[in-house]
């Protein structure tokens, strides 16, 4: 049968209409189910972390939901930025924002998101102990330690890189001035609460000529160029680096390492909660966990992702690492960061 | 009745007038005044860590800056860049505005659109290719290396030189394309009446055609410094985390210190320079004119 043939026989009967009429009635009478479940606007950092995201949790849990996964893929200060500035509207444009511990306390101290609800969070049960907070799910975890290269050097602690026999081989990603300045202050009677002796190590470190370069890429490109020896750096990247056939060992150091857990969150302004939750709920999957794991270095979340031993024993801490976490005080630092951020631009950057 | 007809289409004039410019300035209020009205109240909050912005009155902020050297050598640091980068842009661009402006080649609309070509890719991926091209790995301490003459890489990424020439890179066909546009309009009998009568090349240059392309050098110049003054990306991935200027520091309070009370004036410290300085240039560059 032609195409015209099919139009022409698309004539309007009696019957036709009332039984056209009826099925319209009972679709709308009784809704169909939803073949999609709409979209989830995910803020997000971009590179590894989303293709992993989209391989280990949307494409294998949420399409089979039917969400529609939209990325906002950008750095973390520009998502915090979006957060702050849309606060007073009632549609935000994020419904999920992933962010790091830090980050995330300093932002929900506004009130910016919803607390978990175990209800739409099933997988939140299964979230070790320690990392649980109201605010947010701990996505996955990794620890501050010393990456360095084995052939060059081998410090055991922060205090061995204020060395003038590594003078301009010590180097740091900008980003991470933070961690940089509690590790300094760790080593010179500081603690979790107190930063303001790390300034005193940095700036002695500072007459040896450290290196600061604009981002983790730059970094790890100066640690294969040998152009620096050792850094402080998450153990997941550590990993990843050593991965791509940079030669880098990683140690604890002597004084502790400080754990860093990515977290995400429903903004209490999100357009689709509901699909946040579920997004939520895909990243705490433990199989898409360890696939994580296994690519990116960060250790799972929960206590039912089993990690190969060869994987743990490469990025995970031991019981001994483990009780001498230092556990970051993450009011201190949101009170802190502008003035230590300044002092990172004006004393030791400078 | 001449008169009354004019006067009819004069009222036409002035009922269409508003409606000319009405919807564009409605969008200039909107998205310019409005967003900058309310930037400009937070610049007079308070900033209390731990509890982002406060509400109230006050000129801490802009006393902060004024009284810090660190924030006012970004500023100078700022304004030499985009001088010395207006400067030289105008010294590369004119030769080549010119040669634009007079070539009688049938390749003429292919230079002027291998001219505007950089602008066709973002400021970021010339900054990246610029990382390259500087890196110690990169191609200009290879080719020092393999030629011999030099054994350790020379630093020329993350230096102020890196960003001037970053930066060149990214006004220079703005500066070719003003110029050109006023050069084209300068009758080239004008030039040829001063070889005729005597003045050297040089002489007609500089008493007859730059003259004559002041209009063109106002614009251009105007147009780059603003820009310049404004440079984001190329800084921070040319000149690294040691260089600072205006844009990058303001970013700084503003996403990472989450300061947004400073930020706020630093933005406004930003654009009130750069439209003062745009204003001294130009009334000095039209007295020069009217000379």
């Amino acid at each position: 049968m032609s195409a015209i043939e099919r139009v022409a026989k698309m004539r309007l009967t009696r019957r036709g209409f009332i039984a056209g009429s009826g099925a319209a009635a009972l679709a709308a009478g009784f809704p169909m189910p939803a073949l999609a479940k709409g979209p989830v606007v995910v803020g997000t950092w971009g590179g590894d972390y989303q293709a992993l995201l989209t391989a280990n949790f949307e494409k294998p849990v949420l399409e089979k939901k039917g969400i529609e996964v939209i990325h906002d893929v950008g750095n973390a200060p520009p998502r915090k930025t979006k957060l702050l500035a849309e606060r007073a509207s009632r549609r935000g444009t994020l419904d999920v924002a992933c962010l790091s511990d830090i980050d995330m306390f300093e932002m929900s101290q506004q009130k910016l998101f919803d607390d978990v609800d175990p209800a739409q969070v099933p997988n939140a049960k299964n979230v070790i102990k320690q990392l649980q907070k109201t605010y947010a799910i701990p996505h996955i975890y990794s620890g501050k330690v010393i990456v360095y290269n084995p052939s060059k050097m081998s410090p055991t602690s922060f205090a061995d890189l204020v060395d003038p026999k590594f003078k301009g081989r010590i180097g740091f990603a900008d980003g991470l001035y933070m961690q940089i300045i509690e590790s300094a202050a760790l080593v010179n009677g500081g603690s979790m609460s107190n930063y303001e002796p790390g300034k005193a190590t940095l700036t002695e470190l500072k007459k040896f000529d450290p290196r600061v370069y604009p981002s983790n890429e730059t970094l790890a490109a100066a640690l294969k160029s040998e152009e620096v020896w050792a850094t402080v750096m998450w153990r997941a990247r550590g990993f990843m680096w050593k991965k791509a056939g940079i030669p880098l060992a990683t140690i604890a150091p002597k004084e502790g390492t400080t754990p860093i857990i990515f977290d995400a969150a429903v903004p209490k302004n999100a357009q689709n909660k509901a699909n946040g939750w579920a997004y939520l709920d895909a990243m705490l999957d433990p199989g898409g966990q360890v696939l994580f794991a296994d690519r990116m270095g960060y250790v799972p979340t929960v206590t039912n992702a089993k990690l190969p031993d060869d994987i743990a024993k490469e990025i995970g801490f031991t019981e001994a690492e483990q009780e001498k976490f230092n556990i970051p005080n993450y009011e201190y630092i949101a009170k802190n960061n502008s003035q230590l951020l300044e002092w990172w631009n004006k004393s030791f950057k400078a | 009745m001449s008169v009354v007809m004019e006067e009819a289409a004069g009222g036409r004039r002035r009922s269409v007038a508003p409606m000319l410019v009405g919807p564009a300035t409605i969008l200039v209020v909107l998205v310019l005044v409005v967003p900058m009205a309310i930037l400009f109240r937070y610049s007079l909050n308070q900033f209390i860590p731990g509890q982002f912005m406060v509400e109230a009155v006050t000129v801490e902020n802009y006393v902060k800056f004024f009284t810090d050297s660190y924030y006012l050598n970004v500023l100078w640091t700022t304004v030499q860049v985009a001088v010395a980068c207006t400067v030289i842009s105008l010294t590369l661009a004119f030769p080549v505005a010119y040669v634009l402006a007079r070539t009688t080649s049938r390749y003429k609309s292919l230079l002027v659109i291998l001219a505007v070509f950089p602008l066709m890719v973002g400021n970021v991926v010339r900054a990246a290719g610029w990382m390259v091209v500087l890196g110690n790995d990169g191609v200009v301490n290879s080719i020092l290396r393999g030629i011999g003459l030099t054994a350790e890489p020379i630093k020329l990424l993350y230096t102020p030189t890196a960003v001037v020439i970053g930066i060149i890179a990214v006004v220079l066909p703005y500066m070719i394309l003003t110029l050109q546009s006023v050069l084209e309009g300068i009758d080239y009998s004008v030039e040829e009446a001063a070889l005729n009568l005597g003045a050297s090349p040089s002489k007609t240059f500089f008493r007859i055609v730059f003259p004559l392309a002041m209009p063109g050098v106002l614009a251009g110049t105007v147009l780059v410094f603003i820009l310049c003054m404004n440079a984001y990306a190329t800084p921070v991935l040319l000149g690294g985390p040691q260089f600072k200027m205006m844009a990058p520091a303001l970013y700084d309070q503003i996403a990472r210190s989450t300061n947004w009370p400073f930020g706020a004036a630093l933005a406004f410290v930003l654009m009130t320079t750069t439209l003062t300085l745009t204003i001294l240039s130009t009334v000095f560059l039209q007295r020069r004119i009217r000379r």
